[in-house]
């Protein structure tokens, strides 16, 4: 898995405090002063400088009198996506899968054991009732998504191991699966077929499909997924018709990917 | 490789040029690439290999000895006179435009491209580099071919009326689930494989023609089919993954010059495999049947070559005659290269399965596809 490689090295106290600020503001859209230092076990004073040089650099803004991240994020976020090879070689991919199903339809990257979407497009039948509607950079448990599943069976065993050590496998509907056991017997059937699906796993009422991207090398680039409510992705539609959309879609970009030095290098000629 | 053809070229005028020796790339190295570097070398040429794929390069390397590139650019760098691009179809364009840019002869595998725009891209340039560019519709090159043509070319058949063009397979899905079954990077199914032979050999046998109209039925009946059984399969059955295309087309098309022809190929019939050409002339009708027998594999060892005329004729009472037509078998791969390195050398472009001629079966294939819209 790729990620940050935590609990080596020396790292800077006041850094590791703005951090926690930004994260305490992710969770709770904005807060006060107040409401931080309360979160964080520090003093108002010492959140206020944070706070004050985050305003300063773009990445807070303050609103009556309370802070919520600041527009400065999103530069960053566009250039970190623009950086993913995986982005550019399958978003019109995934825009042609949400126009086809109708429904939402994402490209999700592996961080740090989660899952990151990178792009979102939706279809027709998405409606604007429909919930959740997983924004740019959502992240998501790995072991309760189909995006999530589908990174974790191209994993070896003593990766999925560590993972399961790791990752408390924490119950969000009465779908989630919590037994490590039957989570690799589900990777294992992942695996064969090469498509994972979230049945109300993560939420509920929302089922999703989704299937890993590779390198020609084996390396794992990401998945695709499409995602929607029980009452359209049911049945049929949801073990077979979609999964089978899925394995073209991912096919088609895995070649794109293999042979996209070769037309990149030729089309600038 | 086909025991009895060996030997056969020997004396013949191909023998001459064995010691012209061409270095060729050949750009992706699935069966049809690995059987082309078999061939060259075979045949005195020297091999390099391209493929963006780690894994095909390392068999190319263990089999050939000879280095295999990630790049064609590594490639064109290098000192070589040719490329042989079988790559996905979808790649041909950018991997065969790259190379005649460069300045090299291409021979492509067929079909010249995935579509029609991508094909006329491939044809532009080689009309504009002035280089070399062959399609591999290495049937054209079977004895028994060039000898039916002869036969309408001369006018012995009178003006053809109609032709039943068939390549139908009983099971013979290639690749199912590769690249070879998905619409995005084939370009399309039976059509664009079997089909491309078939309407190639179509327009070769009768000289040509303008298509005017045509009615086509383009269906999915067996390869995407869970239960799909078969005795053997050209390329790796990869069930699990990519399969959106057809398996069997029929089509009724008419010339500008009143010759009719329905077309059939399947990957897939509950039917015996056929691949032959039924051609009606005013004066005379003729049957060529190159079927292979086995429907899976070429080249393989049990191959029809197979050509009779059928006349009616007034002498002493009216009668029929069915006349067998016999011709040695030769390999249509190796004739192939062979036309291609005589090419590269002399720096004369063939006529034969040229950039051209592969156009033209595009467009047919093109509106062929249209058709089915209707």
């Amino acid at each position: 898995m790729t990620g940050s490689d935590s609990g080596t090295g020396k790292t800077i106290q006041s850094v590791e405090t703005s951090l926690r600020v930004v994260d305490a503001l992710r969770e709770r859209d904005r807060a006060g002063v107040t409401e931080i230092a309360g979160a964080l076990g520090c003093s108002k004073a010492a959140v206020h400088h944070h706070v004050s040089t985050l305003c300063k650099h773009g990445y807070l803004e303050r609103v009556d009198g309370e802070y919520r991240l600041g527009l400065g994020f999103l530069s960053v976020g566009g250039q970190v996506r623009e950086a993913q090879p995986l982005y550019h070689l399958a978003e019109e991919d995934v825009r042609d899968l949400a126009a086809e199903t109708g429904e939402q339809a994402r490209l999700v990257a592996e961080h740090d054991g989660s899952g990151i979407t990178i792009f979102r497009a939706t279809g027709e039948r998405d409606g604007r009732g429909d919930r959740p509607r997983m924004h740019l950079g959502s992240d998501e448990p790995l072991y309760c998504t189909a995006a999530g599943k589908a990174f974790l069976a191209e994993l070896p065993e003593d990766r999925i191991d560590r993972y399961l050590a790791e990752t408390p496998l924490e119950s969000y509907t009465d779908a989630t699966v919590t037994d490590p056991e039957l989570l690799r017997e589900e990777l294992a059937t992942i695996r064969a077929e090469g498509v994972a699906f979230d049945d109300e796993e993560r939420y509920e009422g929302v089922r999703c499909v989704a299937s890993a991207v590779d390198s020609p090398g084996g390396e794992l680039l990401g998945a695709i997924s499409v995602s929607g409510p029980t009452e359209r992705l049911s049945g049929e539609r949801f073990r077979t018709e979609l999964p089978d959309l899925l394995r073209n879609v991912v096919g088609v970009v895995e070649l794109e990917n293999t042979y996209a030095t070769w037309t990149e290098q030729f089309s600038q000629s | 490789m086909v025991g009895f053809e060996k030997g056969l070229t020997a004396g013949s005028f191909h023998t001459v040029r064995m010691s012209e020796t061409v270095t060729v790339g050949i750009v992706g190295l699935g069966t049809h690439g690995a059987n082309h570097a078999r061939l060259l070398r075979e045949m005195g040429h020297e091999v390099f290999g391209v493929d963006a794929d780690p894994t095909a390069r390392r068999e190319f390397e263990e089999a050939f000895d000879r280095p295999a590139y990630e790049s064609p650019n590594d490639l064109f760098d290098r000192e070589v006179d040719a490329v042989v691009v079988s790559t996905p179809n979808k790649f041909h364009q950018p991997t065969a435009v790259g190379a005649l840019e460069a300045g090299l002869d291409v021979l492509l595998e067929k079909p010249l491209a995935h579509d029609l725009e991508s094909a006329e891209r491939i044809a532009e340039t080689a009309e504009r580099t002035g280089n070399v560019c062959m399609v591999g519709f290495h049937h054209r090159y079977r004895n028994v071919c060039r000898v039916a043509r002869s036969y309408v070319e001369s006018g012995y058949l009178g003006d053809l009326t109609h032709i039943d063009a068939k390549f139908v397979r009983r099971r013979g899905v290639p690749g199912r689930g590769t690249w070879y079954t998905s619409e995005e990077i084939a370009g399309g199914g039976v059509l664009l494989d079997t089909g491309a032979h078939c309407l190639d050999l179509l327009l070769y046998l009768s000289g040509w023609p303008e298509l005017e109209s045509v009615n086509a039925a383009v269906d999915s009946y067996f390869g995407h089919r869970d239960d799909y059984a078969y005795l053997d399969m050209w390329g790796e059955d990869d069930e699990a993954k990519m399969y959106d295309v057809e398996d069997t087309v029929t089509a009724f098309c008419e010339f500008e010059n009143g010759l009719t022809a329905t077309v059939e190929v399947a990957w897939a019939a509950n039917d015996e495999g056929s691949h032959s050409y039924r051609i009606k002339g005013t004066d005379a009708g003729a049957k060529l049947d190159i079927t292979n027998s086995l429907n899976a594999v070429e080249p393989v060892p049990d191959q029809r070559n197979d050509l009779t005329l059928y006349e009616v004729r007034q002498g002493g009472r009216d009668h029929f005659v069915d006349s067998s037509v016999h011709v040695r078998p030769n390999d249509p791969y190796t004739d192939e290269l062979e036309t291609f390195v005589d090419a590269v050398v002399s720096g004369e472009r063939p006529s034969t399965t040229s950039v051209h001629e592969a156009l033209d079966v595009q467009r047919v294939i093109h509106r062929i596809y249209e058709a089915r819209d209707d």
